[in-house]
């Protein structure tokens, strides 16, 4: 694992991607400190970290977009794949050399509260927390985007992709607000995804039986759920989507509110989005 | 050292490669032949490990390679159709690279990639960046990378691809060279190349082994003519009568007139008999001076032709 963190770290500095993506995260940092701290002398560095979270949108897909779909376009993934090492080791350690480049930049920002530190009073312990939750989102979101590029050989379609789904993630809360509350809302949706997960079972196995099965057990839940406890569908794609809100956690964090369970809830999106990732690539190489 | 049994590949419904068996032994160097598309590629990924079969099994010393896929591979090195380079590297980042991730133990790695960069003659450009290389020298770079960690088995394929012929014969020798200590499956479409490195071919083609054997063994099966080919100084009628007067000689054809105020010609003898000496004495005592004589030459291009023309082959 040491050996392919040390060489996509390298490639990051030989490529231009890993000084794009320092130069622009700082660059744009420094617009957003002197604007919101600087120029209006207020010791709310919060403030200012909130506001990367629109960088992330942009150069997130930029530092994952080719961390595995290069390796399959040149088949350097045959030497990979061929080696002893295992699948894990290569996809943690390209995940890790990513979040590494991001935890550099991210540590270079550190010397802004210093900064505003010797104007005035700064809520060390708030920001403290800040940066904890926005280094938790940037880390979950690098593994969404290793997770997208993964699915595709091209760089341009991975970043492509990957800046659509950072869009709907960001986009997420507005859209759950957009959505209908009512009970019946709530069933048809969870018919779609009893549908969508039938086709799924049905397209992976090619098994018509386990397709029946699943719909049939999924069809069961639903009917019983709602019979023993019909509230549980009031507002169900608030509640699923706001799980899904990445953003929505943040916000605790930028208050000073440091929560274990936000804490659990964006490690474990990583750990999902890195074994997705592991599976993806194992799946290619078994059809 | 390397057992494949019952290996069939299937993307959908199309199938690549359909039940093939075929073992390895030790120190053997192994062809594999078959026209574009045969499965060549898709034989050598399965066994390398790195997609994997519908169906059967590939053992490496008899490790299985999905069961043990750590320990199997590490016995494998491997230069796939495209070598795996990573083009922002230099030779040397590189091949350090492999090293590690081949799991050589640190302090063994400087010296064995001395070794191996001067055995495939990549010293010179160790601090190039891989992309300003030749096709040559890439190729190169890929072999040293196959070579790495001193695997008991190489698989090859198409290790001569794109190079000039001067280069050809390097890596050739080198093949062989290394051929002498390890086991190689080595794939190519040049037929010359693989009767002079190879012990044993396999002739692949739409996914099945249409023939197997060394290169005489094969010969044989083809074509069962007993040929000599003959270039003779004098009149054509004379020597034909000359030859036809001959014992055992079954056939006489002409074969072209290639240098003035010569003729060739192609004699078939009766099966198993050697009839060149008795060509040449009865052809001088008549006075005529044999400028070539060239025996039955095994012709890999002819079998390699007879067997993908016909989808049976001959087994």
């Amino acid at each position: 694992m040491l050996a392919m963190f040390q060489k996509e770290l390298r490639s990051y500095f030989t490529s231009a991607i890993g000084y794009i993506f320092i130069g622009t995260f700082l660059l744009i940092t420094g617009i957003f400190f002197t604007m919101y701290n600087l120029l209006s002398a207020s010791p709310s560095y919060n403030y200012t970290l909130q506001s990367l979270i629109t960088i992330f949108l942009f150069i997130i897909p930029v530092l994952t977009m080719k961390i595995i779909s290069e390796e399959t376009k040149t088949k350097t993934d045959q030497l990979l794949f061929t080696s002893p090492l295992k699948i894990t080791d290569i996809i943690v350690g390209k995940y890790l050399a990513a979040l590494a480049i991001f935890t550099i930049s991210l540590l270079i920002t550190v010397i802004y509260p210093i900064i505003l530190s010797t104007f005035g009073t700064i809520y060390a312990s708030e920001i403290l927390s800040g940066y904890i939750g926005i280094y938790l989102l940037g880390a979950t979101l690098i593994a969404i985007g290793l997770f997208v590029s993964s699915l595709t050989e091209s760089q341009v379609a991975s970043a492509v992709i990957c800046f659509g789904v950072l869009l709907f993630i960001f986009l997420i809360d507005n859209i759950e607000q957009a959505l209908p509350s009512t009970r019946n809302a709530s069933i048809v949706f969870v018919l779609i995804m009893v549908a969508i997960f039938s086709l799924f079972v049905y397209f992976s196995t090619k098994n018509i039986y386990a397709a029946t099965v699943s719909t049939l057990v999924g069809l069961s839940v639903t009917i019983t759920s709602y019979l023993v406890k019909k509230e549980a569908f009031d507002g169900l794609l608030q509640k699923v989507f706001g799980w899904f809100s990445l953003i929505k956690r943040y916000t605790l964090f930028s208050q000073g509110v440091l929560s274990l369970n936000s804490v659990v809830y964006y490690l474990s999106f990583i750990a999902a989005f890195i074994f997705l990732t592991i599976r993806v690539v194992d799946k290619r190489r078994w059809s | 050292m390397i057992e494949i049994e019952n290996i069939t590949k299937r993307y959908g419904d199309q199938v690549a490669l359909d039940n093939i068996n075929f073992t390895v032994e030790k120190g053997e160097v192994l062809g594999f032949l078959g026209p574009n598309g045969a499965g060549k590629s898709t034989a050598m990924n399965i066994i390398t490990g790195y997609i994997s079969a519908t169906d059967g099994n590939v053992r490496i010393d008899g490790i299985d390679i999905l069961e043990n896929p750590e320990a199997a591979k590490k016995k494998i090195g491997y230069l796939p159709e495209m070598p795996p380079l990573y083009l922002d590297m230099t030779v040397e980042e590189y091949i350090k690279f492999v090293h590690r991730i081949k799991k050589v133990k640190s302090n063994a790695i400087e010296p064995s990639m001395t070794r191996i960069m001067s055995l495939v003659k990549i010293l010179d450009v160790r601090k190039r960046l891989i992309k300003n290389l030749s096709k040559g020298y890439k190729q190169r770079v890929g072999l040293a990378q196959a070579l790495v960690g001193d695997p008991e088995v190489l698989i090859l394929d198409e290790p001569t691809v794109g190079l000039d012929p001067k280069q050809i014969i390097e890596i050739r020798n080198l093949i062989q060279e290394v051929g002498k200590t390890h086991t190689i499956i080595l794939s190519s479409h040049i037929l010359s190349e693989v009767s002079a490195i190879c012990h044993r071919v396999i002739i692949i083609n739409k996914g099945q082994i249409v023939a197997s054997g060394t290169p005489e063994e094969l010969s044989k099966k083809v074509h069962n003519r007993n040929i000599v080919l003959l270039r003779v100084k004098g009149s054509k009628q004379e020597i034909y009568k000359t030859i036809r007067e001959m014992e055992d000689v079954e056939l006489v054809e002409e074969h072209g007139i290639n240098e003035p105020g010569t003729v060739d010609i192609v004699v078939e003898a009766k099966k198993d008999i050697d009839i060149r000496e008795t060509l040449f004495l009865s052809l001088s005592r008549a006075g005529f001076i044999i400028l070539m004589m060239k025996g039955n030459d095994v012709d890999l291009e002819e079998i390699f032709l007879e067997v993908t023309k016909n989808d049976r082959g001959v087994q």
